[in-house]
C-alpha cells in the first residue's frame, strides 16, 4: 500500500518530448486511471512507474522514497501488460508462482498461494498448460493472477482488456474492480477506453499530448468537463457541440445559433455576445413538440432500452437519446428541450469551460 | 507457348540435376564405401580383393582404432562445451543496442572466412616452442615450462589442438545464439524484472529455456562437425606426437592414403558415419528439434 506522487515529471526521448512536467499525486488504496488517446504519454508514464523507462526530469516516490533510479525489481510494483507477457516456456503454475519463488517462499507456501490465486480466477483446471494452450481471456487470467500473488505496494495495469472480445471485457472490468475493493491496493490503470475508466475508476487523469488536461472523479469529468475536449472525449454517445454565441433574450441570457434560442442559466449574463460552444448530452435532452432544438431527424438507432435519433439541426448533426417507446420512422421533425443546467458552456476560441 | 515436357506442372525435369549431383557425390561414393569396405587392396596383385567381414572384425579388435575413438570424443566433450559455454557468454555480452557493438559483431564472422588448414598454421606459430606467443605467455605465468613443447608433448598436444578450434569455431556459436536472442520477445524480460528476478535467475527460467531450440540445433551443426575433425590434427600435429592426436577421421586418412588400406579406410570412415548419424538422431529425438 503506498500514495505514488510525481513532481514535474518529464520524459523525452532525444528532441521529442512526450511528458511535460506533469504533477499527479495516487492516493493510497485509490483506483486511479490513465485516460487518453494513443501518444499521449499515458504508457509512457506508467512504464517509468515501474521503472522500464527512465525519468528524463523530474521526481516520482513511491511511498515517500523517490525512485527515480531505483530498479524495477526493488520498486516492489506488479504489472499486468497489454500483450500478457506470460513466460512462455513455462505453466501456467509456475508463471504465477515465479515472483514467489524468486521471493525464497517454501514449496508449499507457493502452492497455496498459486491455488488461491487460480481459484479466484477460475484457472485451476488450466494451471498445468503453458500460454500457448490457453485463449486470449485465460491468458489475461494468468497474467492477473501474476499480479495478484504478489501483495505489491502499487499495481499497474497497461491496457489489460484491449485484446479482449466486448463480453469479456465488460466482465473482466467488474473482475478487476472486485480485485481492488479486496485487495485495496493502489492501482494505476492506463486505457483509451473511457467506458473502463469510467466504470473502474475512484480518479479519472485526462491526458493529451504529454500533458494533464483534467483530473477527478469521474463523474467530475461527466458532468464538469473542464474543456470541450473532455467532453467530447468523455461519454457515447459523444457530446453535441454547438458553436453560436450567448446573446440577452429579453432580461435573461441564452444560446443561439441559426435561429436557435435555448435558455441559459442566469449566470451567463455577464457573458453576453461571447463566441461560444455548446456541449449537450445526448442524455440530457428530452422530447418536447416546443422544444427550442428542432429538425428532421434521418436515422433512428435502437439500441435496446433506448433509441438513439440523429437530427439535423440547423445543418449541423445532432444527436439525441430516448427512451424506445418515442421511436419514429426517419424524416419526421422532432424537437427536443434542455435543461438550463445541463448545458456546457465553452469558449469558441480556447476551449475552456465558461465556469459561473 | 506450350512447355511441353518442361511445364512447371511436371517438375521431374526441374529436379534432374540435384539428384545428378547427389547420385554423383553422394549416393555413388556411400555405396561404393559400403562395398569397398568388404575389400581391401592387395598390393602384389594391384587389385582389389573380397575379404569378407575381415575389416569390420579388425576394427573391432583394432586398439589404435578404440585409442582414436577415445580422442574424438574426448575432443568432441571439450571442444563442443568450450563453444557452447563461451559462446552463449559472448552473446550475451554482445546482446545490446549500444553504440558501437554492431561492429562488434561484424567482426566476429572474420574467423569463420579463415580456411581451418590456415588456422592451424597460425596456431602452429602461437604454440611454437621457440617463439610463440601462448608459449611466451604460460611460460611468464609460470603454468608450462618452455622446456614443454604444447603440440609435441603427448598430455598437452591434443589440447593445443583444440584452442585452434574453440577460437575459430566460438564466433560461429555467437552468432547463432545472437540471432536467437535478439529475436526472443522484451515483454517476459520486463515481466520477470517486476517479478524480482535477478540476471541470473532471469538467464536460467527464461532465456535458456526459449533458447533451448537455438542451442540444440547449433549443438547439432557443430557436434557433428567436431567428430568429423580433420584439417587442425592433419596440420598442426599429423597425429602426433606417437598417435596421441589421431582423431577417428585422421586415423582412416592414415590407412587410406599412407598405408593403402582402401578397404580398412572406408570400414573406419563407415564407422565414423554410423556413430554420427546413431548420435546425432538420438539426439534430435531427445532435444525434440524440429526443423
Amino acid at each position: 500500500m503506498a500514495t505514488v506522487e510525481y513532481r514535474r515529471i518529464g520524459k523525452s526521448y532525444g528532441a521529442v518530448e512526450v511528458l511535460k512536467e506533469l504533477d499527479l499525486t495516487v492516493e493510497d488504496g485509490t483506483f486511479v486511471v490513465l485516460l487518453g488517446a494513443s501518444g499521449c504519454g499515458k504508457t509512457t508514464l506508467l512504464r517509468m512507474t515501474a521503472g522500464l523507462e527512465t525519468i528524463s526530469a523530474g521526481e516520482l516516490s513511491i511511498d515517500g522514497k523517490v525512485v527515480n533510479t531505483v530498479h524495477p525489481r526493488d520498486r516492489d510494483v506488479a504489472m499486468v501488460f497489454q500483450n500478457y507477457a506470460l513466460y512462455p516456456t513455462m505453466t501456467v503454475r509456475e508463471n504465477i508462482g515465479f515472483s514467489l519463488e524468486v521471493a525464497k517462499k517454501s514449496k508449499a507456501e507457493v502452492a497455496e498461494m498459486v491455488e488461491n490465486a487460480a481459484r479466484v480466477l477460475n484457472l485451476t483446471e488450466y494451471l498445468d498448460r503453458k500460454p500457448a494452450a490457453l485463449s486470449g481471456g485465460q491468458r489475461q487470467r494468468v497474467a492477473m493472477g501474476r499480479a495478484m500473488v504478489r501483495n505489491a505496494k502499487v499495481f499497474l495495469f497497461d491496457e489489460p482488456l484491449s485484446n479482449l472480445d466486448a463480453k469479456l471485457r465488460a466482465h473482466m472490468r467488474v473482475e478487476i474492480r472486485q480485485l481492488h475493493n479486496r485487495l485495496g491496493a493502489t492501482t494505476i490503470y492506463v486505457t483509451h477506453d473511457q467506458i473502463e475508466a469510467m466504470t473502474m475508476a475512484d480518479r479519472i487523469v485526462l491526458m493529451k499530448d504529454g500533458s494533464i488536461v483534467q483530473e477527478g472523479s469521474p463523474d467530475d469529468l461527466y458532468d464538469r468537463p473542464n474543456s470541450l475536449f473532455v467532453a467530447e472525449f468523455i461519454g457515447t454517445p459523444q457530446i453535441n457541440s454547438l458553436e453560436g454565441r450567448i446573446v440577452d433574450d429579453g432580461g435573461s441570457p441564452a444560446f443561439e445559433t441559426g435561429g436557435i434560442h435555448v435558455a441559459l442559466p442566469a449566470g451567463y449574463g455577464a457573458h453576453t455576445g461571447r463566441r461560444v460552444i455548446c456541449g449537450i448530452r445526448p442524455s440530457d435532452v428530452t422530447l418536447d413538440p416546443d422544444g427550442p432544438l428542432r429538425g428532421t431527424m434521418s436515422i433512428a438507432e435502437k439500441t435496446g432500452a433506448d433509441v438513439q435519433f440523429y437530427v439535423d439541426i440547423d445543418g449541423r448533426e445532432f444527436v439525441a437519446v430516448a427512451p424506445r417507446a418515442s421511436y419514429v420512422s426517419a424524416g419526421t421533425t422532432l424537437a427536443f428541450a434542455v435543461a438550463p443546467e445541463k448545458l456546457h458552456m465553452f469558449d469558441a476560441e480556447t476551449g475552456r469551460r465558461i465556469e459561473l | 507457348m506450350k512447355l511441353g515436357v518442361l511445364s512447371p506442372d511436371r517438375p521431374f525435369i526441374w529436379m534432374l540435376p540435384l539428384i545428378a549431383i547427389l547420385i554423383a557425390f553422394t549416393i555413388i561414393p556411400l555405396f561404393y564405401n559400403i562395398w569397398l569396405s568388404f575389400h581391401e587392396y592387395a598390393p602384389f596383385k594391384r587389385a582389389l580383393e573380397p575379404v569378407g567381414l575381415k575389416n569390420w572384425s579388425l576394427l573391432l579388435s583394432d586398439e589404435r582404432m578404440w585409442e582414436a575413438l577415445g580422442t574424438t570424443i574426448l575432443y568432441f566433450v571439450v571442444v563442443l562445451t568450450a563453444e557452447v559455454v563461451l559462446g552463449m557468454g559472448i552473446a550475451l555480452l554482445l546482446d545490446t543496442e549500444e553504440f558501437g557493438f554492431g561492429f562488434l559483431r561484424t567482426v566476429l564472422t572474420l574467423t569463420l572466412v579463415v580456411p581451418p588448414a590456415i588456422v592451424g598454421m597460425m596456431y602452429l606459430l602461437i604454440e611454437d616452442p621457440e617463439f610463440g606467443v601462448l608459449t611466451y605467455v604460460l611460460d611468464a605465468a609460470g603454468l608450462l615450462d618452455k622446456a614443454t613443447p604444447i603440440l609435441s608433448t603427448a598430455s598437452t598436444a591434443l589440447w593445443g589442438v583444440m584452442l585452434a578450434d574453440i577460437w575459430q569455431w566460438t564466433p560461429f556459436m555467437v552468432l547463432i545464439f545472437l540471432a536467437g536472442l535478439r529475436s526472443l520477445p522484451p515483454e517476459p524480460y520486463e515481466a520477470a524484472m517486476l517479478d524480482g528476478a535477478s540476471a541470473v535467475m532471469t538467464f536460467r527460467r527464461i532465456t535458456l529455456p526459449l533458447l533451448n531450440k537455438v542451442i540444440a540445433v547449433a549443438i547439432l551443426i557443430r557436434g557433428i562437425d567436431v567428430f568429423r575433425m580433420f584439417d587442425y590434427v592433419f596440420v598442426m600435429t599429423s597425429g602426433g606426437p606417437g598417435t596421441s592426436t589421431y582423431t577417428l577421421s585422421l586415423y582412416a586418412w592414415q590407412q587410406t592414403f599412407s598405408f593403402i588400406k582402401w578397404g580398412y579406410g572406408a570400414t573406419l570412415s563407415l564407422f565414423t558415419l554410423a556413430i554420427i548419424l546413431i548420435v546425432a538422431n538420438l539426439f534430435i529425438y531427445i532435444a525434440k528439434v524440429r526443423w
